[in-house]
Formats: C-alpha cells, sequence, structure tokens
C-alpha cells in the first residue's frame, strides 16, 4: 500500500506536483500514466525519499520511506536505467546494493537469471543498450523480494518481447498479493497490464478509476455512417449541427450528433444506410481526452480533430 | 485498509545494516578500474620516484664530516617519502570520483533508495576509502624505504631499520595521503560534479600555496607563509617529516611556501606534527559535515 496525502513539490517557482493525494492498492496492478512532464517521476521519487515534498506527506506500508527498517526488502524501485555507475558490472552492481541488506549472493544469482542478464552480467554497464539497463533496473528492484513495486516507464526501450515479460512479471507479481505501481506515459501499453489508473496531468491527478471506467469515460463520442449518398447526407448532418470526418469515400465520422438523430434524419431525407454505429471509444481516445487540456507543449497546436 | 500487505515477504530476512553497508561501499571501490588505475599509479609513482632519489643522491665528499645518525634517518625518511606529494594529488582525485562518479552516473539515487537516511552511506564510504587508501600508501611507502635502502649505504647513510620514528613518520605520510582523499571527497559531496571536485581539491593543494607564496615574498610579511602552516599541504608537510635534524636533510623542505627569507623567523607559525595532524582532521570534519548536512538536505 502506497498513500499519498497532499503531496506537493515545487522547484523554484515550478510546481511539478500539486496537492496529489491517492492510494496504490496491494493485490493490482496500478497504472500511473500522464503525458511526459506531468510529474509521475516526481511522485516517485518523493515516495522513495529522494526528493523532499514541499508539502503533504506519503507513506508506504504506514511510514515514511526512510524510516523503514529494511527499505530494499519492502520497496523495489526502478527510478531509470540510468541510477547505475557505468564502469562497474552488473554483477557488481547488484552485489553491492545486496549487500547494504544483507542479501545474498544467491538472490542475486537469481534475479540474474530473472530478467535475463546471464550473458552480460559480468560487463560493465557503460556499455549496455537500453534494454539491457531496464533489466538490471528491474533486476535491482526484486533484490530484496519486495512486497511494493514501484517502475518509472519499465518497457521504455524494450522490445516486444521484453515488453510482454513485463506485462506477465507485473501481473504475476501481483497475483501474489504485492502492490505494483507502474508508469507510464503510453495508454495502450496500460490497458493492457492495470487494473486500475491513476491519470496525472500537470501535476495534478486528473482520473483515478478502474480500467473499465476510464475506458467508459470515453464511449459515445463519435458515430460511424456508411452510406452511398453521403455527399449530400453531409451537407444534411453539417446543418443539423454534427462535426464530420470522410475517412473513406463512403464513410462518415459524426460527432456531435447522438445515433438516434442520424437515424431520424436519415429516415427524413431518404437516404440509405448501411452503417450506423456508435464507436466505442478506446482508452487511448479517454487518454487523449483527459489530458488533452493538460499537456504542457502541444505538438503544432491541434491535438485531435 | 486492506489486508495482505506485506505477506511475510519483507520479515523473515536481515535489514539494513552498517556492516552491510560498510560491505557494499568496499564492493564499489574495488569494483571500479578507476580505483586501481589510482592505487596503482600511487604506489609506483612513491617507489619510482624513491629509487631515482635514492640512486641519484651523491655521498659526502670526502674531507667534510660524515652526517649525524639523526641526518642518516631524516634522508632515509625523505627519500621514502618523495612521492607524498604526488601521492596525495592521485588521492585527492580518487577521494573526489567515489563521490562525485556517483553523482555523475545517477548512482547515488540507487545507493540513497538502499540508504534512505543517506549520511550512512556517506560514512560507510568515507571509512571505507580512508582506511583502504591508508594501507595502500603505507604499504607503498614501506615498500619504497625497504628497496631503496641497499642503495643508501654507498652514499654514506646506514638506514637504521629499528628507529621507530622512521615508520612513525613513514604512517604519516600515509595518513596525509588518505587524510587528503577524504577531504576531496567531502569537497566532491559538496559540489557534486567530478571536474568542479577535482578542481576544487587539486587547487587547494597546488594552487592557494603558491599564490600564498608569491604573497609571502611580495609582501614580505610573515602573515602568507603563516596561512600556509594551516593548508592542508602546510599541515601535512609536517606528517611526515622525520622529527629534528631537519636542517641536516639532503632535499628541501616541502608544501606550504614556507621559508620566506624576508620574514623573520620568530614571526613564523610552525606547527608540531601533533598539532598539524589535528588541523589536517580539522580541515576533513569541516569538508564533510558540509556535505553531509547539504546531502540530507538536498534533492537527490
Amino acid at each position: 500500500m502506497i498513500e499519498a496525502v497532499g503531496l506537493t513539490k515545487r522547484y523554484g517557482a515550478k510546481t511539478a506536483v500539486d496537492d496529489i493525494s491517492f492510494q496504490v492498492k496491494p493485490g493490482m496492478v496500478t497504472g500511473f500514466l500522464g503525458p511526459n512532464g506531468a510529474g509521475k517521476s516526481t511522485t516517485m521519487r518523493l515516495i522513495v525519499g529522494l526528493d523532499r515534498p514541499t508539502s503533504g506527506s506519503v507513506t508506504v506500508n504506514g511510514s515514511r520511506y526512510a524510516e523503514l527498517k529494511a527499505p530494499l526488502r519492502e520497496v523495489g524501485v526502478l527510478l531509470d536505467a540510468k541510477a547505475v555507475h557505468t564502469g562497474r558490472t552488473a554483477e557488481n552492481h547488484l552485489l553491492a546494493l545486496a549487500a547494504t541488506h544483507g542479501i545474498r549472493r544467491r538472490r542475486v544469482d537469481e534475479v540474474i537469471a530473472l530478467t535475463g542478464l546471464e550473458s552480460v552480467a559480468r560487463r560493465r554497464v557503460g556499455g549496455f543498450s537500453l534494454g539491457m539497463g531496464q533489466r538490471l533496473g528491474i533486476a535491482a528492484a526484486l533484490l530484496g523480494d519486495p512486497s511494493i513495486l514501484i517502475l518509472d516507464e519499465p518497457v521504455n526501450g524494450l522490445d516486444p518481447e521484453g515488453v510482454i515479460w513485463v506485462r506477465e512479471l507485473t501481473r504475476h507479481l501481483a497475483g501474489e498479493g504485492r502492490t505494483i505501481f507502474l508508469s507510464s506515459h503510453l495508454m495502450t501499453e496500460m490497458a493492457q497490464t492495470a487494473d486500475h489508473i491513476i491519470v496525472l496531468g500537470r501535476g495534478r491527478v486528473i482520473a483515478d478509476a478502474p480500467v473499465a471506467t476510464i475506458e467508459a469515460m470515453a464511449t459515445g463520442t463519435a458515430v460511424h455512417v456508411r452510406t452511398p449518398d453521403s455527399e449530400r447526407f453531409a451537407a444534411v448532418l453539417t446543418r443539423a449541427g454534427g462535426t464530420l470526418t470522410h475517412p473513406e469515400p463512403d464513410l462518415l465520422e459524426v460527432t456531435g450528433l447522438a445515433a438516434p438523430q442520424i437515424g431520424e434524419l436519415a429516415a427524413q431525407e431518404r437516404v440509405v444506410l448501411h452503417e450506423l454505429s456508435p464507436v466505442g471509444g478506446s482508452l487511448e481516445d479517454a487518454y487523449l481526452a483527459l489530458t488533452q487540456d493538460e499537456v504542457e507543449y502541444h505538438a503544432g497546436g491541434t491535438a485531435a480533430a | 485498509m486492506s489486508t495482505g500487505t506485506s505477506t511475510g515477504m519483507s520479515t523473515r530476512a536481515p535489514g539494513l545494516s552498517f556492516g552491510g553497508e560498510l560491505r557494499s561501499e568496499w564492493i564499489k571501490l574495488r569494483s571500479l578500474r578507476s580505483t586501481l588505475w589510482c592505487y596503482l599509479i600511487m604506489v609506483l609513482l612513491m617507489i619510482g620516484l624513491g629509487l631515482l632519489l635514492a640512486g641519484t643522491i651523491s655521498a659526502p665528499a670526502s674531507g667534510t664530516p660524515a652526517l649525524s645518525h639523526d641526518g642518516q634517518q631524516s634522508t632515509w625518511v625523505r627519500i621514502a617519502t618523495l612521492g607524498v606529494g604526488f601521492a596525495t594529488l592521485v588521492s585527492a582525485v580518487l577521494g573526489a570520483l567515489v563521490i562525485t562518479g556517483e553523482y555523475g552516473t545517477g548512482m547515488i539515487r540507487s545507493t540513497f533508495a538502499a540508504v534512505p537516511k543517506r549520511l550512512p552511506a556517506i560514512l560507510a564510504k568515507a571509512l571505507v576509502f580512508g582506511v583502504t587508501t591508508f594501507v595502500v600508501a603505507f604499504v607503498g611507502l614501506v615498500i619504497t624505504a625497504l628497496v631503496s635502502a641497499p642503495l643508501l649505504p654507498d652514499k654514506g647513510i646506514t638506514p637504521d631499520f629499528g628507529d621507530g620514528k622512521v615508520w612513525v613518520a613513514v604512517a604519516g605520510g600515509a595518513g596525509y595521503i588518505a587524510l587528503l582523499g577524504l577531504l576531496a571527497l567531502g569537497i566532491g559531496l559538496i559540489v557534486r560534479s567530478s571536474a568542479a571536485g577535482i578542481a576544487a581539491a587539486l587547487g587547494l593543494v597546488l594552487v592557494v600555496p603558491i599564490i600564498l607564496q608569491i604573497l609571502a615574498s611580495v609582501t614580505r610579511a610573515a602573515w602568507p607563509s603563516n596561512i600556509a602552516a594551516f593548508l592542508p599541504s602546510g599541515a601535512g608537510s609536517k606528517l611526515y617529516a622525520y622529527p629534528g635534524a631537519a636542517a641536516e636533510s639532503l632535499t628541501p623542505g616541502r608544501g606550504g611556501g614556507a621559508g620566506s627569507a624576508a620574514a623573520s623567523a620568530a614571526d613564523l607559525i610552525t606547527l608540531d606534527s601533533w598539532q598539524a595532524l589535528l588541523v589536517l582532521i580539522g580541515w576533513v570534519v569541516v569538508a564533510l559535515v558540509i556535505g553531509g548536512i547539504l546531502v540530507k538536505r538536498r534533492d537527490a
């Protein structure tokens, strides 16, 4: 269990995390989602005491991280793959971390095997690819067999096989009753891994709900209309207040009008319809809709059509 | 609150301990190439410079009186410790790197995630580095004293291995090297960057004494030399001198820029070796305390 109450972090004039409160519960994977710069990494650093909150507090299993008797055995953390001295081998890096908590060499070998690093364990980390660095970071997080796992963008730089591996590993660990807190800026990845999602935008919690609820937030936003008479019907729909895109010659994507309204208009105008279907919003749409106003830097100005 | 938070996963095994932190820092220190290189260079410099001096000094010309026992021992100590000045530069670089390397690579975040109270990790690091450096430097200086000894009887010097004061001076040299490394570690902790840490530490050891020396000769006053006596290099130079018989030594005294001809000897402060040791420890403590306060306060 991770619990934040009124957590705030300011760097000078910039507020990175703005009075957020949330709980991350055991036995499930909680996704921490938000655009880059939303404050996800800062929040994770605050949880493990690397940054000091400006105000508010955050606890793990009921205590501040710094007060844990055996932090690595309670919380495993992957902050970023670069928290490693590049001149040291992966094995020595893990041995040095393990030594602080009296973790045995056998466990070091175990996490090396678990993360598939056997062949590179005795190589210096400076030559590692991003993906190998991520695996080493995950190995370090698993060293103490912790009940809470905090992973900041764990699939960043992993190949598709690695992405699936992380997904299965985190689901498995959550199934054992552990608390898994996983950040990503990729909605699709979250949709497949998380049970519960906390969406962060510009340092604030925008949504905190089960995956299904987040998905539901975006349903019914558009209607697909397929008709051989698309030119004429498009004009009708526009007059009625709809906003249209025309992705295929006989397909219209309509927003601003509900499906029943469109059906009635078609009957009035005697237009033949081949399809009339509300488009189920994807998690990606929900995410875009939720974070649209919160993204700090828009690319090019218009985010969505 | 829901149950099953930590299902016994975190209670069965030992937790964080200072002994574990010491072991961790020892693994870190010995698993970097920079450590091995610095220690190797340090020892080779000591032996090489010692042999060079032992081989090139000339015996007193016939007719002049032979050196006294203390004069001979003092010269031997000079030879054995000729590399100390250079060794301190190497240990300063290594001392700064030991901590700034962690900041530069991001390793410090892993270190502080494992040891969230932070100061025990820093203390363990300082202890492991200080003791290791002392041992390496002491061994290097003893080897230098031993391998240079056979060259000396030809020069009118008969090394007296039973003279405890020789080994105290050798230990003092090793102590100076280790303490200067620790001072650089403290500076590195404050500045957090390898380039700035090494520059600041070497500046304090190399550049400041020269500036004071210039000031001393320009102003013809005693104060620049007196300040220099309290610098790490000035105090350190007192730690590995053979007591007494300094005037008879065959090589000139080093460090601190003392010895302005203009200032009268009465105005010049000369530290005893125990005072010099306290001064040097004072530098180290001040740097580490400031660094420790900053480490505790700053975000990592």
